[in-house]
């Protein structure tokens, strides 16, 4: 491992810390006053600040110092969290971001905004208001005046500055551990906090057995080595000193309970009782730490289970009860609630897990020892399992096809055995989809930056609410969500809410809201972004649409279809482009981006309630659920998602409608009867209705088509295989896919389809008949 | 223990290494000794394991239950920084600290 990679652990770091304190500063927000929130939002800037020391990020160091400070003073209660206090703490959060992603990928950071920051944050730390106007609101706070302690913070401030010394973390003796090096997740937590310069301090409670004076080892030499890591304190219980004529000479009566403070980790005084762990009981805690994570504990070796010896702890009773009769001497002597018995770590993790389950407040803390249970693995490396596994798919669905061919009674063991192959396979893709599967949360709190960024820049009130930021999503889906969400996001900042004069004029708050939401919903996840603004102005929509000759002044158009007139490329009803929302990206562009995913946006409006945006979007980008369809000599694939129902036509139901056009009547509704083999270019001839099969299904604009096929094979899941990596994009076709039989099999583009048969054919230059 | 040797007024010479060798000949001539007043001379004393110092702290308590008395002399230093570093007090053994 070099340098870079140790580095790019702490970019990972970094990132997860500055997630962490955007949720605490938004908690904050909300009026929590839970102190281990101000903590854990402490702890993330705390880390960045002493990872970028380690690696001489200056900029980085200094910004996240003074933060850091602020922040210090929010804790002890000297500055209360107001609003005011917090809009500048989540600037310096957004600020801290643009520093790091500064520090990972080069560039720079507006030095005029940091400054301006940093002088704010002085300013807060200082019990003053920051003399920028911008990071006040229009009240002006007098809690936030009177709340600042008598005696101001400049000497912690200044204590501060001396007490902060980036320690360089030595990377040489990594070298020699060569590749049995494992990265090992950082934690700068404990770099100075409120002690001596980087001082840990650890509580060791050690009670050797017989075996480990057998085996050669020495108290004494152990607690010399303890002794040299630092300041070691030391007591000896003797109380279960049995007397002299019962005293095996050779047993072990002792218990050690030592105080050390020591620059060193805790890795480096667990290393200490390295040959010696297995031979006595152990208890390492950091000061102040709840408890140590199951992976601290090295596991048990099987050659000595009886080792499984466990001390009573007032909170640990229960977990150590079942173990009672191997505990030979109960140690009466931890008293210290923050000592957990090493080997009941992962009793104590799960149970802390539960807890915080039950109060969501305690998240932080439990999500901060539940990190010992993840791994980190490269995209790339899941990305070829993911492939993999498709490829078995397919190749399993081939295998059980020639089974099939070849096979004359359909309940021989083959047969048989295939089947459990096909559920094994299933189940391996469903485990393996759910590795890349991740939680939409990281990029809804990267919304609420977005939401910030643009209220201040139209000098509206703003809150961003958002609700099921645990729904999971590949991370395909999510890393090609953020730029949609962040343009309708910004879309619904910037026209979609009043500004407060004329919110309150309505009798609305000042304060717009606009609220995030993600949820699964049939095998799909469906985003929401809502406002309570004004809703669409259809009256406007629809002017402007007559103004660019996008519908006739006659045209009588459903409201939901001048609200999704706003879909329509190069329509903007700003009547002036504003910074946020003339970008020359409209709203067509999120359309066609959400589509590519293979997923459809809606939007419904109430007049002076506000609009919904509803995205859908598939919840993988890697496997689909389809129709296998005949379609000339060609077979297809139609999205299952698509489909609202299949048909038999009857030829009461056909009906001619111009040139060419044919409609379907369904339950006394006209819908177009589109020829897929046509639009398609495979066949010159048009498809008999009466001999085919018809598609009933949703288009985007909320109305429906068939589309007419020549049989239905069946329905299965595909693995979907890119077109355009692999060959080239074709009009009318999203991906491909391998069939059963060896087989590429298209897998249709309905959209497009559909529009197709409105506006013509496809795009001609890249026919079908070029690929088929 | 070879380098002990016991005299008729109880004393006891302890061992320049006392290490898990010589923690058993160290159990049996404690347990030799009991009953009466024991003068332990810790002057040789260049190495000491955990065993033995509990075997000291365990005679000390038992003299002690006995009411009769018990002292180690002339520690060495050796001796008194082994006992600081375990976390035992002088006093917990009735140390005196070595004269010369």
């Amino acid at each position: 491992m070099d340098m870079n990679e140790i580095k790019e652990i702490f970019f990972q770091e970094c990132e997860e810390g500055l997630a962490e304190l955007e949720t605490g500063l938004l908690a904050l927000n909300d009026g929590d006053d839970d102190p281990e929130t101000v903590n854990a939002v402490f702890r993330a800037v705390h880390s960045i600040k002493g990872g970028a020391g380690a690696f001489a990020l200056d900029d980085l160091v200094s910004f996240a110092h003074v933060f850091e400070t602020t922040l210090d003073c929010v804790r002890s209660k000297q500055l209360e969290a107001t609003r005011d206090v917090v809009k500048v703490l989540l600037k310096s959060a957004d600020v801290l971001a643009d520093l790091t992603n500064a520090a990972r990928d080069g560039g720079s950071v507006d030095p005029a905004r940091c400054q301006a920051l940093v002088a704010d944050l002085e300013a807060l730390a200082n019990g003053e208001i920051p003399a920028s106007d911008d990071a006040v609101a229009d009240e002006p706070a007098a809690e936030a005046e009177s709340a600042p302690a008598d005696e101001p913070a400049p000497e912690a401030q200044a204590e501060g500055e001396d007490d902060f010394k980036p320690i360089p973390v030595q990377f040489d003796d990594l070298e020699e551990k060569g590749d049995d090096f494992e990265p090992v997740p950082f934690s700068f937590d404990d770099f100075g906090t409120d002690q001596a310069p980087s001082a840990n301090i650890f509580r060791i409670v050690f009670k050797p057995k017989p075996d480990l004076y057998l085996k050669g080892n020495e108290t004494l030499l152990l607690l010399r080595e303890l002794d040299q890591l630092g300041t070691l304190d030391v007591a000896c219980d003797w109380s279960e000193l049995p007397a002299i004529d019962e005293l095996d000479p050779e047993g072990a009566y002792l218990t050690w309970d030592a105080t050390l403070t020591t620059s060193e980790d805790e890795d480096a005084v667990r290393s200490v009782f390295e040959f010696a762990e297995w031979d006595c009981e152990l208890t390492i805690a950091a000061a102040g730490e709840e408890a140590e994570t199951a992976e601290d504990a090295a596991p048990q070796p099987d050659v000595e289970p009886e080792t499984d010896e466990s001390q009573p702890d007032t909170e640990q009773e229960d977990v150590s009860a079942s173990k009672e009769e191997e505990q030979a001497e109960p140690v009466e002597k931890l008293e210290l609630p923050n000592v957990i018995d090493l080997q009941q770590a992962a009793g104590a993790n799960r149970q802390q897990a539960a807890e915080s389950a039950a109060a969501p407040k305690a998240q932080a803390t439990a999500s901060a020892s539940g990190a010992g249970s993840t791994i980190r693995v490269e995209l790339g490396r899941i990305d070829r399992l993911i492939n993999l596994v498709g490829e078995l798919v397919i190749n399993q669905a081939m295998l059980a096809q020639s089974v099939t061919e070849s096979a004359t009674s359909g309940s021989s063991a083959v047969t048989m055995g295939l089947e459990d192959l096909q559920q094994l396979t299933r189940e391996i893709q469903d485990s393996v989809m759910a590795i890349r599967a991740q939680p939409v949360k990281p990029i809804f709190q990267r919304m609420s930056r977005t939401v910030r960024e643009a209220a201040e820049m139209v000098g509206k009130n703003v809150r961003l609410v958002t609700e099921g930021e645990a729904t999971e999503v590949d991370k395909t889906v999510i890393d090609k969500l953020s730029e949609p969400l962040t343009h309708m996001i910004r879309n619904a900042v910037d026209h979609g809410l009043e500004s407060p004069q004329d919110r309150e004029a309505a009798g609305k708050p000042a304060e717009g809201i606009v609220k995030l939401s993600a949820k699964h919903r049939s095998g799909r996840i469906v985003l929401e972004i809502a406002d309570d603004g004004a809703g669409i102005n259809r009256e406007k929509v629809r002017q402007k649409a007559i103004d660019r000759g996008l519908i006739s002044a006659e045209a009588t158009l459903s409201d939901e279809e001048i609200d999704n007139m706003i879909f329509h490329p190069g329509f903007s009803t700003a009547e002036q482009l504003s910074d946020i929302s003339g970008r020359g990206v409209g709203m067509d562009v999120v359309k066609r981006s959400i589509q590519a995913l293979g997923g459809r946006v809606g939007i419904t409006s109430t007049p002076g309630k506000g609009s919904v945006f509803t995205m859908s979007l598939p919840l993988t980008l890697a496997v689909l659920d389809g129709m296998v369809v005949s379609v000339g000599e060609q077979t297809l694939v139609v999205p299952l998602t698509s489909i609202i129902e299949t048909l038999k036509p009857e030829t009461e139901h056909i009906h001619g409608f111009g040139a060419s056009g044919q409609l379907i009547s369904i339950r006394d509704s006209f819908k177009p009867l589109i020829d897929v083999g046509q639009i398609l270019n495979f066949s010159n001839m048009p498809t008999d209705p009466l001999a085919g099969v018809a598609l009933l299904v949703d288009s985007e604009d909320g109305g429906q088509s068939a589309l007419l096929v020549d049989a239905i094979q069946g329905q299965r899941q595909v693995v979907i295989k890119s077109l355009e990596a692999n060959y080239a994009n074709v009009p009318g076709i999203a991906a491909a896919t391998i069939l059963g039989d060896g087989q590429v099999a298209l897998i249709v583009d309905v959209e497009a389809v559909v529009s197709a048969s409105r506006s013509g054919a496809l795009k001609s230059e890249m026919s079908l008949a070029a690929v088929g | 223990m070879s380098d002990e040797s016991q005299t008729g007024t109880g004393q006891l010479k302890l061992a320049e290494n006392l290490d898990l060798t010589a923690v058993t000949p160290l159990h049996k001539s404690l347990l030799s000794a009991r009953g009466s007043a024991l003068v332990i001379d810790a002057s040789e004393v260049e190495r000491i394991g955990g065993q033995s110092v509990q075997l000291l702290l365990s005679a000390s308590k038992s003299w002690a239950d006995d009411g009769v008395p018990f002292e180690i002399g002339n520690a060495s230093d050796n001796f008194l920084s082994a006992l600081a570093l375990l976390g035992v007090g002088p006093d917990s053994l009735h140390v005196k600290e070595q004269t010369q």
